[in-house]
């Protein structure tokens, strides 16, 4: 047998703390596409940029065609034969196709035989484009079709795809296999197809290498592969076991608390069947005319942890900014209460009972310049209410200093906040205790609903049984929670009730009673769309 | 006082002076809105041109006063503007300094030591030759306008297609363009996105210094600390105003130039208007066109954002 087309070996590389490839392995063959699985953040990228020359690898050798090599950017990737289509689109949108094709290439500009170099690709692989088209005109389909050809251009052995089709419609993402197939068999290619969709990597590959946590955790054939298994291994087998236990009740880290809120939720329930915040059909595009939601429905009622699973970049990330008003909705609605704040407008969702914890504390969650007492009054200060509009209005934009500053120490000791003083600058603090400024700030309004996204990211243990706690406490205080986390063993632990958001809809819904993590994981990937509905 | 001001309008556009200031007072904004625009199509917003211009402007005149040569003193003043551009270059390009603090400091810099080296320094000038192009001066009204003009003002006419050319018919200019808009993906695809944009910046320094020897040697015929006076931000004023495309730009220009003869004209055939108010037109214009096509204008998608390598 003939050596790999390209084989990594041992592959290393840590962003400060975090290791993003641990000791990782993998070998491409000629004529074969090799599907990399696995959650977002397990390594897939970083192993991919390693071997297009975007990372630099700690430690760890790579051979291409037998022969140890030193990547250090994509253009000697390129001489090597390495070619990638990027996750994000590396296109200039106000440049044309043919443009596009030849970014980048030391040679004479000449648009006919560019464009004439476009046809013979595009024929070649059927992937049709007008040449002339300019890429902001394109559909996300079609743009992807530049990118492939803009990789093909170069006739490389090594074709890598990063998470191809979380743009592509389902028949586009058939479109684009077909092209693969006809690259590995017609021309003996190499590919690697990284991504997190189960389905597509059943359906499109040869061999699976599934990661988890920066590490390799399975190989497989693709033959031998089934969709159950697959998932097991890339959510990971301590995860499944544990939340398969806790749904039958056997995990002693529930007794204690879950046991307990749990009749509160029910008497809640009861008295209350009306949700305290209603979403019906919202429907928004972003700036670039991508489907951010499509038509997504929810329900959270009062004293209920609603958790929403999903891999990342589904509609999270919308959800989480429509209820932090940053986001207008093309058409649905949503009600909080009796009230119906209109979405996109600053403030309104706040002033109808909101409350947010960001998902990127440092981003929007908190101020890191501002001191810990600033921090936690950032929203409202509070002001005792004298009744007369104009007067509050007033003391509003007025800042109390004594009012504030006590209104702060209230909060670090109830919230325990390990600070060095309310004046203390807020980067000083552990990341741990700065979500608990910010949770402290959220709850300190008496929300009637709380959007806590990706609440635990980056913390430790403890305080992430903190942050655990503190939603519990939240939901048992009769506050309705939204649970937005990608991390499916953190909705797994807290919710009450757990809906799946894929492609920017709520695809399945199940109780905590009802729990089936297999379909879960399922639903998850979009394998089970139609059983769902 | 309405008819007053509609005659004195009527003297002003059937005279041919106003044309031919007008048309000299647009070229020298179109010296440098010609290398502004590529320096924004690169992504730099580059005040530092006010100060190209300005070192253009006085080397010109040195350059004139040891040699005694028009042409070389616009070439030693395209050389100072250079110089300039590289200083913003380096900064905001390699340093990555913020590009505004480094343009404001660099105009600033430029101004002091050109007003103390020619209180020192006192250079001798004067206006180059006019040069009327045969049968062409003769057209009623634009004739003299266009080609009855100091030569160095024909240096213009080759260099706005040139620079059209350069950006859209080169690699160069394609890698300009997408270094722009879209530095990631043009690092990507392996192009060295801050070289592109610091050449970008070397050109609107050589084009600027030019416009400023012009505007000494081919327009005042001596320097003064405000020769330039602004003339820089209104030529950046007519980039925007023609929503980043060559053709607006140079627009803007001719309509920035126009305005200004015209507030100088207006006294001339004996009617004052408030000159001060008339000075303002450029920034109100190009205020009321941001407002009214700032949806539809498009800007370059990295306009005045550095890139770092790795940073997404």
């Amino acid at each position: 047998m003939t050596s790999p087309a390209a084989e990594l070996q041992g592959i290393t590389k840590r962003f400060g703390a975090v290791v993003a490839c641990d000791n990782v392995d993998l070998a491409l063959q000629r004529g074969e596409i090799h599907g990399i699985l696995g959650e977002n953040g397990a390594g897939k990228s970083t192993l991919m940029k390693v071997l297009i020359g975007l990372v630099l690898p700690d430690a760890g050798a790579i051979r291409i065609n037998g022969e140890s090599r030193r990547i250090g950017d994509p253009a000697e990737a390129a001489e090597l034969g390495i070619g990638m289509v990027h996750q994000h689109f590396s296109l200039v949108e106000p440049l044309t196709v043919w443009e596009n094709v030849i970014l980048g290439e030391p040679i004479r500009l000449d648009a006919a035989a560019a464009k004439r170099r476009v046809g013979e690709i595009s024929e070649r692989y059927g992937l049709a484009i007008d040449p002339d088209e300019r890429i902001s005109d394109l559909s996300a389909g079609l743009r992807q079709r530049v990118e492939i050809i803009k990789c093909l251009r170069r006739d490389p052995a090594i074709v890598i795809l990063d998470e191809p089709t979380s743009v592509l419609t389902p028949g586009e993402s058939e479109q684009l296999f077909e092209v693969l197939r006809l690259v590995v068999e017609r021309e003996n290619k190499a590919v690697a197809l990284v991504s997190h969709k189960l389905d597509e990597v059943l359906a499109a590959t040869d061999q699976i290498t599934i990661m988890r946590a920066g590490a390799v955790v399975d190989r497989r054939d693709t033959a031998d592969a089934d969709a159950p298994g697959l998932a097991r291994a890339m959510v990971g087998r301590p995860v499944s076991l544990r939340s398969e236990g806790a749904a039958l009740g056997h995990i002693e880290a529930f007794e204690d608390d879950r046991l307990a809120t749990g009749p509160v939720v029910e008497a809640a329930r009861a008295t209350e069947p009306q949700p305290v915040l209603s979403i019906r059909g919202a429907t928004a595009r972003g700036r670039d005319r991508r489907t951010l939601l499509d038509g997504l429905s929810l329900d959270v009622h009062p004293g209920e942890i609603v958790g929403v699973a999903g891999v990342e970049g589904n509609g999270q990330a919308a959800l989480s900014d429509l209820l932090s008003s940053l986001l207008p909705l093309e058409s649905g609605t949503v009600r909080v209460r009796d009230e119906r704040p209109l979405p996109g407008r600053p403030g309104a969702m706040a002033a109808a009972g909101v409350a947010v914890v960001p998902a990127d504390r440092h981003e929007s969650g908190c101020v890191l310049d501002m001191t810990v007492a600033e921090n936690l009054t950032l929203v409202s200060p509070p002001r005792p209410r004298t009744g007369r509009a104009l007067l509050d209005r007033a003391g509003r934009a007025l800042l109390d200093r004594a009012g504030r500053q006590a209104h702060a120490e209230r909060l670090i000791e109830q919230f325990g906040i390990q600070t060095p003083g309310a004046d203390a600058p807020m980067w000083s603090l552990s990341g741990g205790n700065q979500q608990r400024v910010v949770l402290a700030r959220e709850l300190s309004g008496d929300p009637a609903v709380l959007v806590a996204a990706q609440p635990t990211r980056g913390l430790d243990v403890g305080a992430i049984e903190y942050v655990s706690e503190r939603l519990r406490e939240a939901a048992a205080d009769g506050v309705a929670v939204l649970l937005i986390s990608t991390e499916l063993e953190e909705v797994l632990d807290l919710a009450d009730r757990i809906v799946v958001i894929f492609r920017g809809r709520i695809v399945g819904e199940m109780d905590r009673a009802n729990l089936d993590v297999e379909r879960l994981g399922l639903l998850m990937s979009g394998a089970q769309e139609a059983a769902a509905s | 006082m309405v008819g007053d001001f509609f005659s004195a309008v009527g003297d002003v556009l059937s005279s041919e002076t106003t044309y031919s200031s007008g048309w000299r007072l647009a070229v020298a904004l179109a010296f440098v809105a010609v290398g502004e625009w590529i320096a924004e199509r690169a992504g730099t917003i580059n005040i530092s041109v006010e100060g190209s211009m300005l070192a253009g402007a006085f080397a010109a005149a040195m350059g004139y006063d040891a040699s005694g040569s028009v042409a070389v003193g616009l070439l030693i003043g395209a050389a100072a503007g250079l110089l300039v551009g590289a200083v913003q270059a380096h900064f905001s390009h390699n340093l990555t300094a913020n590009q505004f603090v480094v343009g404001l400091t660099l105009n600033i810099l430029v101004l002091g030591l050109a007003s103390f080296l020619n209180s020192s320094l006192k250079p001798e000038t004067a206006t180059a030759h006019v040069f009327e192009v045969p049968g062409l001066v003769e057209i009623p009204l634009l004739g003299p306008a266009l080609f009855g003009q100091p030569w160095p003002l024909y240096l213009l006419y080759p260099l706005v297609p040139l620079a059209w050319w350069l950006v859209y018919r080169t690699r160069w200019g394609l890698e300009v363009r997408a270094v722009g808009e879209n530095p990631q993906a043009a690092d990507v695809s392996s192009i060295d996105v801050n070289a592109r944009r610091r050449q970008a910046i070397y050109f609107a320094g050589i084009t600027s210094g030019l416009g400023g020897g012009y505007l000494l040697l081919g327009q005042v015929g001596w320097f003064e600390d405000a020769i330039v006076g602004g003339q820089g931000f209104i030529a950046i004023a007519a980039v925007i105003f023609g929503g980043w495309t060559l053709r607006g730009a140079m627009l803007g220009c001719l309509l920035f130039g126009s305005a200004n003869s015209f507030r100088l004209s207006l006294p001339a055939v004996g009617h004052p208007l408030n000159s001060e108010l008339l000075s303002s037109l450029p920034f109100v214009l190009t205020i009321c066109v941001m407002a009214l096509f700032a949806h539809r204008t498009r800007e370059p998608q990295s306009l005045a954002r550095p890139f770092i390598r790795g940073l997404r």
